[in-house]
């Protein structure tokens, strides 16, 4: 078939020796920064942009792309070693890896969540190959509209993400949206509670709310019980996944590998929906969902591979149409075009040796990827056994510095520390915060698309039922609230099953 | 009498030590001065852009500053100060020390837009900083999706005067150029569209233009020359002093009558207020280099971007204050108030 010739002479592009060493030193520093919370990969390719100016195109974009995906395989260690979600869509992870690892298996989720990814890695290569260009036009195809009822959709079925108490599960999912609604407003400019701190204006940044609850509020919380860390550090058990293990995580894998790839090809989608849903929808089918929150390997394996594939897929409406679905995307497009290529249906013909390069490398740097990490994990594991009055200094400091590396601004420093005592405060009134960072990044893109959704059928609410995608998702949130309500009217419970 | 002798020879010794010291210190003095006036850089430089990193004007910033880092002798550090439109990066540009060491790459929307949409902001361009140079222009373009059956800008005016409220234009937000140019077109011709913001800068713009949410919008060229080549939108008149090699085709505003519409999203080279004059020369002189770079426009080229320098920093000041007063207009009659 054609399409094995394609691949055929991708792989001899991307196998050639200079442009593997290029991969190797993409995923490489995309696995460091990955690590680093706060600085992603949008600005370290920013940053080394000017140095793959005088390399050849599919080298210097073979590069930068394994920084991109390498940072999502570095994102998940730090999440599942010590709390602290080093890429926005690892925070995810940090739930259930966490928690794994406390109870000394951290080992088995780094290796589970590196083989995760690698599977997502391979599916998306292949469904780039195969049906690039018909998947990016569907994509085209979501407009506001649809976004709204999409988030909706996702908006209700996180009442599954209740652990607990449901009252305080949609307490926290409000307070998420009221966190998110900081900022300026899309329609007209003006600013919303701001206070008049210049900062704010632009919202509150993800990854401050994300590392200062979860990161700092677990060290603080840490910190107040001595004995606590005894657990932590004496039981690194095995390294490898038992059978079970590897059982349990197959379904997981394969529809947190959907998932990911059907967020990741719709631009206007943000990061970390794709590892929330896949969280959520894991929730929902195990047979247990008690399990989850407590050291669930599916809570690991599904959003890993959720988000890798979704970072993968992220390309195809880049590469074929040369629409940026994120913001780093829209750099690399910039990058393909300081090279002279202009990304969009003719790519593939006009130059087949930069498409096919960059797709046969996106699979050999999943596979360096993996083993790179796999045999790391010893290293990480051990990171565990350092006394904790040395570790969490350590993290503290990381994470400062990774936080202040996004825009140079000591306000973001303190509004970690602030986020960090609620994180604190939180995790004492057992107030679980994942609702509140799905509500905090599904609010604003919610009111965004709705906003602009009523302006264009000028104020018509029909709208979201005349577009059969929108309507599709319409109908599926009324069916899970009726879903939910059933059980709720007939037993009070602790936990959601539905 | 030896006594008298010493004394006196004592004497004169200290005496010539002075004159000694006065002299020692006079050329060193002399020296310093020269080297004050020689040394600049004595240090690297810092290259303030006000968004994001992978912004238009950040990877403009990454294009230029090797090639300065080479003219100046220094490394120059780009510094991304982000957020409130750009006016974070300015605030703290305008606060910095004048001494040559921090330069602001300023563009249409902090430094002539901004001015009149925020009024309580104390930052004055004019006023606080000096204009060195321009550096680029990125041309905007009026963009029409395929369902819009107009070839030219006239059949587009006549297009949508038959349908007032019923088309829509998207920008990158309420106070983006995007809108205001838009807003003086539509002020030009009488027409009446409705404005529809999209966040997530250009790119989120371009692509609601593509599925066919809006049908029309001002863009940078930048942003949709790839799918105009693909045939999935059109551009009907570019906002651009002279033709686009790209687009040779496409007429530029002001031949078809609309005057003031002949830059688009423009960049230029900014100092702090107060800054010594020989380095605003010396900075002028190294720009005008930098930018006549084959290598530098051509990168700059591919991305859509044109590089355009100044004849003076005067003349650039100038300009300034000109776009300035044209969008205070602009702003004043939409009423846009961004506080």
């Amino acid at each position: 078939m054609e399409m094995f010739q394609h691949l055929f002479f991708g792989f001899s592009v991307a196998l050639s020796i200079q442009n593997l060493l290029y991969c190797f030193i993409g995923c490489l520093l995309g696995t460091l920064i990955g690590v680093l919370p706060g600085i992603g990969p949008l600005a370290t390719i920013a940053m080394l942009m000017p140095i793959t100016f005088n390399l050849p195109a599919v080298s210097a974009l073979i590069m930068l792309a394994g920084i991109f995906y390498g940072a999502q395989y570095g994102g998940s260690t730090t999440a599942i070693l010590v709390n602290l979600p080093g890429e926005t869509s690892a925070v995810v992870t940090c739930m259930d890896g966490y928690q794994m690892a406390r109870q000394g298996r951290a080992g088995v989720a780094l290796a589970i969540a590196a083989v995760g990814s690698f599977f997502a890695g391979t599916f998306c290569t292949m469904l780039i190959a195969l049906f690039g260009p018909p998947i990016a036009e569907m994509a085209l195809k979501f407009n506001s509209p649809e976004y709204f009822s999409l988030m909706l959709m996702g908006l209700v079925a996180a009442a599954v993400l209740a652990q607990g108490d449901m009252a305080k599960s949609l307490a926290m999912v409000t307070l998420g949206l009221l966190l998110g609604s900081v900022g300026t407003d899309v329609d007209s400019g003006w600013a919303r509670f701001s206070f008049d701190i210049i900062e704010l204006t632009d919202g509150i940044g993800f990854v401050v709310v994300a590392i200062g609850v979860f990161a700092v509020g677990e060290i603080v919380s840490n910190l107040g019980e001595a004995e606590e860390r005894q657990v932590f550090t004496s039981k690194v058990g095995t390294l490898f996944p038992t059978v079970e293990d590897v059982k349990r995580s197959i379904g997981p894998i394969i529809r947190g590998t959907l998932l990911g790839a059907f967020f990741g090809v719709l631009p206007g989608t943000g990061p970390a929906i794709a590892s929330f849903s896949s969280y959520m929808v894991e929730k929902k089918v195990a047979k247990d969902p008690s399990r989850f929150g407590h050291g669930a390997i599916e809570g690991v394996a599904g959003p890993e591979s959720a988000n890798n594939a979704d970072a993968q897929c992220k390309f195809i409406p880049m590469l074929t149409l040369g629409i940026p679905a994120s913001g780093t995307m829209a750099l690399m497009l910039g990058a393909l075009m300081i090279h002279g290529i202009a990304p969009g249906p003719t790519v593939m013909t006009k130059n087949p040796d930069l498409f096919w390069g960059l797709i046969a490398s996106m699979w050999v740097g999943n596979l360096m990827l993996v083993l790179l990490n796999l045999p790391l994990i010893g290293l990480w594991v051990s990171l565990l056994k350092v006394p904790y009055r040395l570790l969490f200094p350590a993290i503290m400091v990381f994470s400062s510095i990774g936080i202040y590396s996004v825009n140079n601004s000591p306000f973001d420093i303190y509004l970690t520390a602030a986020f960090g005592l609620l994180g604190f405060l939180w995790l004492k009134l057992e107030c679980p915060p994942a609702p509140l960072m799905l509500g905090f990044v599904l609010g604003p893109m919610m009111e965004e698309n709705l906003r602009r959704a009523l302006l264009i059928s000028r104020g018509d609410p029909t709208i979201f039922l005349r577009r059969p995608i929108s309507l599709g998702f319409v109908v599926a949130t009324v069916l899970i609230v009726v879903l939910m309500a059933a059980p709720v009217m007939r037993k009070k419970r602790g936990s959601i099953t539905g | 009498m030896i006594n008298v002798m010493r004394t006196q020879t004592k004497k004169g010794a200290t005496h010539m030590r002075k004159i000694y010291t006065v002299i020692l210190a006079v050329m060193f003095a002399l020296a310093a001065g020269a080297a004050i006036a020689q040394e600049y850089p004595a240090k690297p430089i810092n290259l303030i852009v006000p968004f994001a990193p992978g912004g238009a004007s950040d990877v403009v910033a990454r294009i230029i500053s090797p090639l300065m880092s080479k003219e100046l002798g220094q490394q120059i550090v780009v510094d991304n100060r982000a957020g409130a439109s750009g006016n974070i990066g300015v605030a703290y540009a305008a606060r910095a020390s004048n001494d040559g060491y921090n330069v602001l790459l300023g563009n249409i929307g902090t430094m002539a837009i901004n001015p009149a949409l925020f009024k309580k902001f104390p930052v004055k361009p004019v006023r606080d900083f000096v204009a060195v140079t321009q550096v680029v222009d990125a041309p905007t373009a009026l963009v029409l999706h395929p369902s819009i059956p107009a070839k030219t800008v006239k059949e587009f005016i006549e297009y949508a005067k038959a349908r007032p409220g019923k088309l829509n234009f998207g920008t990158a937000g309420p106070g983006s150029n995007g809108r205001l140019e838009m807003e003086l077109f539509m002020d030009y011709t009488g027409i009446d569209l409705v404005h529809v913001p999209y966040k997530g800068g250009a790119g989120a713009a371009a692509i609601g233009l593509l599925s066919g949410e809006v049908q029309c919008g001002f863009q940078t060229l930048a942003s949709v020359i790839t799918h105009v080549n693909a045939g999935k939108l059109k551009v009907v008149g570019i906002a651009a002093q002279k033709r686009i090699a790209a687009l040779p085709d496409v007429p530029i505003m002001p031949e078809l009558g609309y005057e003031s519409m002949k830059s688009g999203s423009w960049q230029g080279v900014y100092v702090p207020a107060g800054t010594p004059a020989p380095i605003v020369n010396r900075l002028f002189a190294v720009m005008t280099r930098v930018m006549a770079d084959p290598g530098v426009v051509k990168r700059l080229g591919d991305s859509g971007i044109e590089a355009v320098t100044s004849k003076s920093p005067e003349e650039f000041a100038a300009f300034m204050k000109n776009e300035n007063e044209k969008w205070a207009k602009v702003v004043q009659k939409v009423g846009v108030v961004m506080d």
